[in-house]
């Protein structure tokens, strides 16, 4: 379980980073960052609403309901932002790698009960956001061209390493 | 000669300062107190306050946040982005408080008579 947990944790990353440059996700314009941004807000918006549905532990809950409460929150200011700019985000190969893992992990995730789900989303959790603040902190945030695009990612990044913190607090206690 | 007149006034001017402040704790004039929520930390974290002061807490994040007793014995509601909320400080409002979404953003009112 653990080693599959590693394996599955390291492929994401590996699928995000990429390593072909037609794959490389710091070549990315401003719009196709926001896009990725905004699917991979969705995305854990998902994974809590299963949390929701699946665990019956009190501490998930919160957890799962903060998720979607600031994940939502980001999303707001992100399409309020692209409307002032008039644009639409574009879709792109990282978007849809992480749409492709998310839709397997939902899939295997639905299909645990009681303490293997939470420590499965729990331990999800954890490597979800230090995958994705490692991109938005390495790959995205330098290369940003627009100010405001670039203040909200910094913002974002804030609140994804805040639930990062969360989530390591989660995985100590369902452990 | 021009010097020396001026440090007698600023001494003069720290005088009157801690007179005034010792007016404060005689008469218990309620005082006000701001707390701002950012980048998911309460700024200040530790407050000295006194029963019937107000406390306004705003959040300058996206994330919604809330100030609330470790004890659950008062809270805030949810605080959006720029919105405030203030609170009369009571009795029981000593001691540590918490961010009910961010369990890791702690702080603390200490009430002083
Ligand atoms: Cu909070």
């Amino acid at each position: 379980m653990k080693l599959k947990m590693t394996l599955l944790a390291a492929s994401l990353i590996v699928s995000m980073t990429g390593t072909a440059k037609a794959d490389d996700p710091s070549k990315l314009n401003d719009l196709e960052i926001a896009h990725v941004a905004y699917v991979a807000d969705v995305i854990d918006i998902r994974y809590a609403h299963l949390a929701l549905a699946i665990s019956s532990n009190p501490d998930i809950h919160e957890f799962a309901k903060t998720m979607i409460r600031d994940h939502e929150a980001v999303n707001e200011q992100a399409l309020a932002l692209l409307g002032k700019l008039n644009a639409q985000p574009q879709d792109n190969f990282l978007s849809q790698s992480l749409q492709k893992g998310a839709e397997e992990l939902i899939t295997e995730m639905s299909q645990l009960r009681g303490d293997a789900f939470d420590k499965r989303y729990a331990e999800n959790e954890l490597a979800y956001h230090k995958a994705v603040n490692n991109l938005v902190e390495t790959a995205f945030i330098p290369n940003i061209e627009n100010a405001e695009v670039k203040s909200l990612f910094e913002a974002g990044l804030e609140i994804f390493k805040a639930h990062e913190s969360h989530a390591e607090m989660m995985v100590k206690k369902v452990n | 000669m021009q010097r020396r007149h001026f440090l007698q006034t600023s001494v003069a001017a720290l005088a009157v300062t801690g007179s005034s402040s010792a007016i404060h704790a005689t008469t218990k004039t309620p005082a006000h107190h701001d707390i701002t929520i950012s980048r998911f930390k309460f700024v200040p974290d530790t407050l000295d306050v006194r029963i019937g002061d107000t406390i306004t807490w705003l959040n300058k994040d996206i994330a919604p946040h809330t100030a609330t007793a470790n004890d659950d014995s008062w809270t805030t509601d949810e605080l959006g982005k720029k919105q405030s909320q203030t609170l009369t400080i009571t009795t029981e409002m000593s001691g540590k408080y918490y961010c009910v979404y961010h369990p890791h953003m702690k702080a603390k009112l200490i009430i002083t008579s």
